[in-house]
């Protein structure tokens, strides 16, 4: 019987460890199609969980055989007495040592990557010099507010400001930076596909920045309990190249300033008829 | 103590049983205040035709002269399994139904060939991998391989299996904005079955088009709780708002049909009636209502059914949009200050609502206004929309416009109104121009501080 | 009074009277007793019924996810019947809101602390009671006064909808959610009352073990349980007033009208712009001060506790003693400076992160250490499986998995991507179920006979045992691959986004297993209840353990020893030569020579030293 309970605690990590290998084959892995992130910086994220899985993996199974091992002789033990010992000042400045320098390791390595994401001063300059977007979290939508074509996004409101909601254009090829703000509670920006998540403060106006490496359409998606409705904020990011995106703005004024008489251009949101002249 | 097999059974049991109770719910739809106050015998028929024309949520019903898209698809019986004597329902494999629509449970199928031709049964239980339907067992019907039907409503139980994913919460089950979710909205979430929306396209006396509640979905309602759903597909929004729609026209019915009995066979009235002064005895009352049952009642409800259809199909006709006579005036300041004095003008008294600065604290905020259903005054000052909510101006400062942003849909407010609230319209009595500098004043505001 | 052999070593105990039952009626004896250990039976019944609350909660949030807006069972029927069973969007938020809280406030934090750490505490040091007996039954019954304010707040909108976390401007403001009145006020209210039960625990718990220990029981021979039930009564001590004066503060930002956590522009729910003038930010660092200790609050007990039991199942010293003390203490003073690892995203000075990842990283370390040491003690060691081991294995099993899944989430970058996704889920409920239920399973079973006098059912320990791992990883283990597909937390219809589709099938399997594991629990109900009374009956010392609380009688009765408790050595002296036995108990002066008659290691109801 105790033979049996060894091989139940070594049934589960063998288990556990299948289905982490196969995980990737049957797409339980990072989200969208190939499982690689959007940008590079997710790509440097991904890298980083990768290196961390190997080290955890090894320790994972390590520490599970030893333990089965360890259990299975302390079953099969048939001296009278078990081993007397108390410890071993050696294998405790091992195994402190060891695992100390292999995590102060991963805290060193990963600051790089952090802080290209995060310190304002490693934003890229172009992004920073002209935010595409003031992005507004609020109960339950993503509200977006663009400057007008050709100006540079105020802080205050501008009366040729285009708006939209719940759909963010992109322009591909260069890094973006956005400023975030929330109208009410907290929620926060995130992209799976990019890696990249940032809280939504009330009261503060949070710079993030972004590049996708393709051009695509990603979800963002709120990941910061904001009430009842915390699930239905889903929005798509509409990275497409600069020509689409400018063709796309252009649209959004010619739409937003539409005064039921002018044409307005086939990515009209909501199917209004065709006005006729009178 | 033993453990037995008996306890691992009870053990496995309990969750078993936990799970029981899948099947569809029993919801009805609700019926309006003023149906539950007339007098039984009144409320009774009115009831019942609305559940034979418009069903339940889970049972829906197909009447055809609506203006909705019931979405019905044919179908045949490609075989009948073989059941005991004693089984109360059929079942049955079925072809045609691979494009459609998962979930049929609970629609009606309309048998139009074979021995049941014409009769309708209700779909059980619908296997979509296995292609079986499940219908209870009757003696009108004796299914044959061959034999063809019709399922009706599936586009509308897809626009209802959208409506209570999404908005049932909010606006409840029948659409009546009771969800229960919506006590703690500000302002409470809209009650389809006025079939009055406020943001529309349309001229005063026009109700909605399809397209300004496919607006309102896809768009959301800046400033409240009514969020954006653009990332339905075009097909998804527009089965809810079939559904919507459908649902508008049930609660218009129901208000036709009451109103022509309220007056005189609702209780208070039933009380007078039979009361010292009114002098009728109770049986009267009921033998009158019963000849008016047989002779009147069937009249009235298709004249009901027929006036909301046809208000809706007249609704989205292009005669009824609102499209401006001139294009838009530009935005000057000499243009905003004509629309400027035009707020404060005796002619349009934007100002008694809206305050002399556009802040939403005009006078009219202060007084008791008079509830046009009742003919009483409302309890609180301020005005008050037509579902009987309080209801601020808006303050123009605040660069929130509920109907949209374009300069199109403040012309709309301004041309049209805003229906089921004291906004009039301004369309007969202001020129194109005159509303063009308004609508340049007025988007002016917001940015007043910060030019 | 008993009747005691002489020991064989010619040494007389040092007797004194026991008073069995204390003078006094029923009221006295059993409802508003200053016994310890009443008291700590009274929080395993109330805290045993509270899991049942949580599991319940915890079953619907598994249904919602698992058959979404499909009528619930029980509850739908009954609240929403109008909806034809389908719950409302708030209701799944207070199902999380109330899981969570339930769980750590009620069920956790008063099973360690006030089941074992009142019963053990005086016991394993040879005291007679707490040193404030008073003191400790108030820390029992202000858990009622939670309790209905948490009650309460189910009443008022439905309940709380802020999260456990109850970050504001959601928890802050009645205006941003149903449930953010009244009912999280109620819920403020509850915190508070347990927050003082705990203090008062704690209080209690450091004095007396510093003050009452036994002659011989110095800080280095007090066995790993006290070690763990001391450190953690230092954190309470510490951490608990910031949490204390943060709701005090969200509650007079929603009653009063301060401002504390609020800033001004703030439109909710097309009400006025807020008058404010405060920082959200503020409260997230004053909650995790505290919260963050919390966890090893709920951690370290059980490590004490595992220690001892392991140690006793595996007849071999503790290997490492210090070590695993200072690992401990490492752990709980590192707590208080890892909190910001909550707060990676949350847009707090990025700089600021870099610290924390540092610390994050090294607490890592001293609980390696102590894994190390456990898997140590088990090498060598003379194993039997009964319910308490493998409790304690499983343990160990999963509190390695809760453990290394840290390691990503320490990593800010990663973390980053994990924030607030399955994957944190899947890690708190690794160390908090995996870890430290399972611990609190193997010390019930391990303890019941001196609580209560009569064994536990070993049977049924096994099948719960059994049935509880295998719903537990089911469950569990599935959420990391939900995070890793980018899953949010707190979503009552992950479904709505287009990559999040497939997932459905993995929820769904996750539910069954989750339903299996909550009525697995039925068993263990039966089994305490059952041995409770129909158990057969157990000796002083039915494991042969040598720590001080199987020298005294089973149940102990009032004043707990029915002699002076006299300590010589440490508390994990196994595979030693001691006559028959193979162990020798703290309070035995010599181990006697080996014997030449046939070993035979049942209880030693009567040769007490």
């Amino acid at each position: 019987m105790g033979k049996g309970w060894c091989l139940f605690f070594l049934f589960w990590p063998v288990a556990a460890v299948a289905s982490c290998a196969m995980a990737p084959l049957v797409g339980w892995s990072f989200p969208y199609d190939n499982a690689q992130a959007a940008s590079n910086l997710g790509m440097r994220i991904d890298g980083l969980f990768y290196l961390i899985l190997i080290i955890t993996a090894i320790v994972f199974v390590g520490t599970q055989a030893v333990l089965v091992y360890a259990l299975w002789r302390g079953v099969n033990n048939r001296e009278p007495r078990a081993s007397h010992v108390h410890g071993n000042h050696k294998l405790e400045l091992i195994w402190s040592i060891i695992p100390g320098a292999i995590l102060l390791f991963l805290a060193i390595y990963q600051m790089n990557i952090w802080a290209d994401f995060r310190i304002k001063k490693y934003f890229p300059e172009a992004a920073v010099k002209a935010p595409i977007a003031e992005i507004t979290a609020r109960q339950f939508e993503w509200r977006f507010r663009y400057p007008a074509i050709g100006k540079i996004l105020q802080q205050k409101p501008q009366s040729d400001d285009l708006y939209s909601v719940n759909e963010l254009h992109v322009p591909f090829g260069k890094p973006v930076m956005i400023q975030l703000r929330s109208d009410d509670v907290q929620h926060s920006f995130f992209m799976p596909a990019l890696r990249i998540k940032q809280d939504a403060l009330p009261g503060l106006q949070i710079p993030v920045w972004f590049e996708a490496n393709k051009p695509g359409t990603y979800d963002l998606v709120c990941a910061e309990l904001c009430g009842w409705g915390h699930y239905k904020m889903k929005a798509h990011v509409i990275v497409e190249p600069e020509d689409e995106y400018q063709t796309y703005l252009k649209n959004l004024t010619q739409q937003q300033f539409y005064d039921g008489l002018g044409k307005v251009a086939a990515t009209e949101i909501g199917t209004e008829s065709e006005a006729t002249e009178k | 103590m033993r453990v037995g097999l008996s306890h691992l059974i009870l053990l496995l049991l309990v969750p078993l049983i936990s799970l029981a109770g899948c099947e569809q719910p029993q919801v009805e739809f609700v019926f309006s205040k003023k149906t539950n106050e007339l007098m039984p015998e009144a409320a009774k028929p009115v009831k019942k035709a609305l559940v034979e024309q418009f069903g339940n949520p889970f049972a829906l019903t197909q009447f055809e002269g609506l203006p909705t898209d019931f979405g019905d698809i044919q179908g045949a019986v490609k075989s009948v399994e073989a059941t005991g004597k004693d089984q109360p329902s059929i079942r049955i494999q079925v072809t045609g139904l691979t494009d459609a629509y998962h979930k049929l449970q609970g629609l009606p199928l309309e048998w139009t060939s074979g021995k049941g031709q014409g009769h309708v049964s209700r779909i059980k239980e619908y296997y979509f991998e296995t292609g079986t339907i499940v219908v209870d067992k009757s003696a009108e019907i004796d299914p044959q391989p061959g034999d063809t039907f019709l399922v009706e409503c599936v586009r509308l139980q897809f626009g209802r299996d959208l409506y209570n994913r999404h908005c049932m919460h909010c606006h409840g089950m029948s659409g009546e904005g009771t969800g229960p979710t919506s006590r703690y909205l500000n302002p409470p979430p809209r009650d389809f079955r006025l079939g009055i929306y406020k943001y529309t396209s349309t001229k005063p006396t026009s109700k909605a088009q399809v397209d300004d509640l496919g607006r309102t979905v896809k768009e959301g309602i800046a400033g409240t709780y009514m969020p954006s759903f653009k990332l339905l597909t075009d097909d998804e929004v527009s089965a809810i708002v079939n559904y919507v729609i459908w649902l508008s026209i049930r609660g218009e019915t129901e208000k036709k049909l009451v109103d022509e009995l309220f007056l005189d066979y609702s209780q208070k009235t039933l009380a007078e009636r039979t009361s010292e002064e009114g002098g009728e005895t109770r049986k009267e009352v009921e033998e009158e209502l019963k000849e008016y049952m047989e002779l009147d009642f069937p009249d009235t409800l298709e004249f009901a059914t027929s006036s909301v259809s046809e208000a809706w199909e007249e609704a989205n006709l292009e005669d009824a949009l609102v499209i401006p006579g001139t294009p838009r005036v530009a935005d000057t300041p000499e243009s905003r200050e004509r629309g400027r004095l035009l707020y404060l003008s005796q002619k349009t008294k934007c100002a008694s609502c809206h305050g002399p600065q556009g802040r939403g604290n005009g006078t009219a905020t202060q007084d008791f206004w008079t509830n046009p259903a009742t003919n009483e005054k409302y309890s609180n000052r301020g005005l008050h929309d037509i579902w009987g909510n309080q209801l601020p101006p808006r303050d123009l400062h605040r660069g929130i416009y509920r109907g949209g942003r374009r300069p199109i849909d403040t012309y709309r407010r301004l041309f049209a109104g805003i229906k089921g609230t004291p906004m009039p319209a301004f369309g007969g009595s202001l020129s194109d121009e005159e509303l063009w500098d308004m609508v340049n004043y007025v988007m002016s505001l917001p940015y007043a501080g910060n030019r | 009074m008993s009747v005691l052999n002489p020991s064989p070593t010619g040494l007389q105990p040092i007797l004194k009277p026991l008073a069995h039952h204390s003078p006094g009626n029923f009221i006295t004896k059993y409802i508003f007793s200053t016994d310890h250990k009443v008291i700590a039976i009274q929080f395993l019944f109330t805290t045993l019924l509270m899991m049942i609350v949580g599991g319940a909660l915890a079953l619907a949030v598994r249904w919602q996810l698992a058959f979404p807006w499909e009528s619930m069972p029980i509850v739908g029927p009954w609240l929403f019947a109008a909806e034809g069973g389908q719950i409302s969007p708030e209701f799944y938020t207070m199902l999380f809101t109330m899981h969570a809280t339930v769980m750590i406030f009620l069920v956790i934090i008063p099973i360690l602390a006030g089941t074992f750490g009142n019963f053990l505490i005086p016991l394993m040091i040879g005291a007679d009671d707490m040193a404030f007996p008073k003191l400790n039954m108030l820390s029992y019954w202000f858990m009622w006064p939670a309790i209905a304010c948490f009650g309460m707040s189910f009443t008022f909108a439905g309940g709380p909808a802020a999260g456990w976390t109850s970050y504001p401007i959601l928890a802050d403001l009645a205006q941003a959610a149903p449930g953010s009145g009244t009912a999280q006020t109620y819920w403020l209210f509850g915190i508070t009352f347990i927050g003082f039960s705990s203090m008062m625990g704690s209080i209690n718990y450091m004095t007396t073990i510093i003050n009452m220990r036994a002659p011989g029981m110095t800080f280095f021979r007090m066995p790993m349980t006290i070690w763990g039930l001391f450190i953690t009564a230092i954190l309470q001590a510490f951490a608990l007033p910031v949490l204390t004066a943060g709701g005090f503060m969200q509650v007079t930002d929603r009653l009063l009208g301060t401002c504390f956590f609020y800033p001004s522009g703030l439109v909710i729910n097309n009400a006025a712009p807020t008058v404010g003038g405060g920082q959200a930010l503020l409260w997230q660092h004053l909650f995790w001060f505290y919260s963050h200790p919390a966890v090893y609050i709920m951690l370290l007990p059980v490590m004490g506790m595992v220690s001892d039991m392991l140690s006793c199942m595996c007849r071999k010293p503790l290997f490492g003693y210090k070590p695993m003390v200072f690992s401990m203490s490492a752990i709980a003073s590192l707590g208080f400076i890892v909190w910001g690892h909550h707060m990676f995203t949350s847009g707090m000075n990025p700089a600021l992160g870099m610290a924390f990842v540092v610390a994050t990283m090294m607490i890592a370390l001293p609980s390696a250490v102590k894994t190390f040491n456990w898997t140590a003690t088990i090498w060598g060691g003379k194993l039997e499986f009964n319910t308490v081991t493998l409790n304690c294995i499983a343990f160990l099993s999963m509190f390695v998995v809760g453990g290394l899944s840290g390691i990503f989430m320490a990593a800010v970058p990663v973390d980053v991507y994990f924030h607030d996704t399955y994957f944190i889920v899947a890690h708190f409920h690794y160390v908090l179920f995996g870890a430290t239920l399972f611990g609190v399973f193997a010390a019930i079973q391990f303890w019941f006979p001196k609580m209560f006098g009569r064994m536990m059912n070993e049977k049924l320990g096994k099948t719960h045992f059994v049935l509880t791992f295998i719903g537990a990883n089911g469950t569990f283990f599935p959420m990391h691959f939900l995070g890793m597909q980018g899953m949010p937390r707190r979503y009552a219809d992950p479904y709505l986004h287009g990559y999040l589709e497939h997932l459905l099938p993995m929820n769904q399997f996750m539910t069954i297993s989750a339903i299996l594991m909550g009525f697995a629990q039925i068993l263990l109900f039966i089994n305490i209840f059952y041995s409770m009374f129909w158990g057969p009956k157990a000796g002083r010392n039915p494991w042969n353990a040598t720590t001080l609380e199987w020298a005294a009688p089973s149940p102990p009765g009032h004043g707990n020893f029915d002699f002076v408790p006299m300590v010589y050595r440490g508390p994990n002296e196994y595979a030693v030569v001691n006559g028959d036995k193979d162990f020798v108990m703290q309070s035995e002066k010599e181990c006697l020579p080996a014997s030449t008659t046939a070993t035979d290691d049942t209880d030693i109801t009567e040769t007490m030293i």
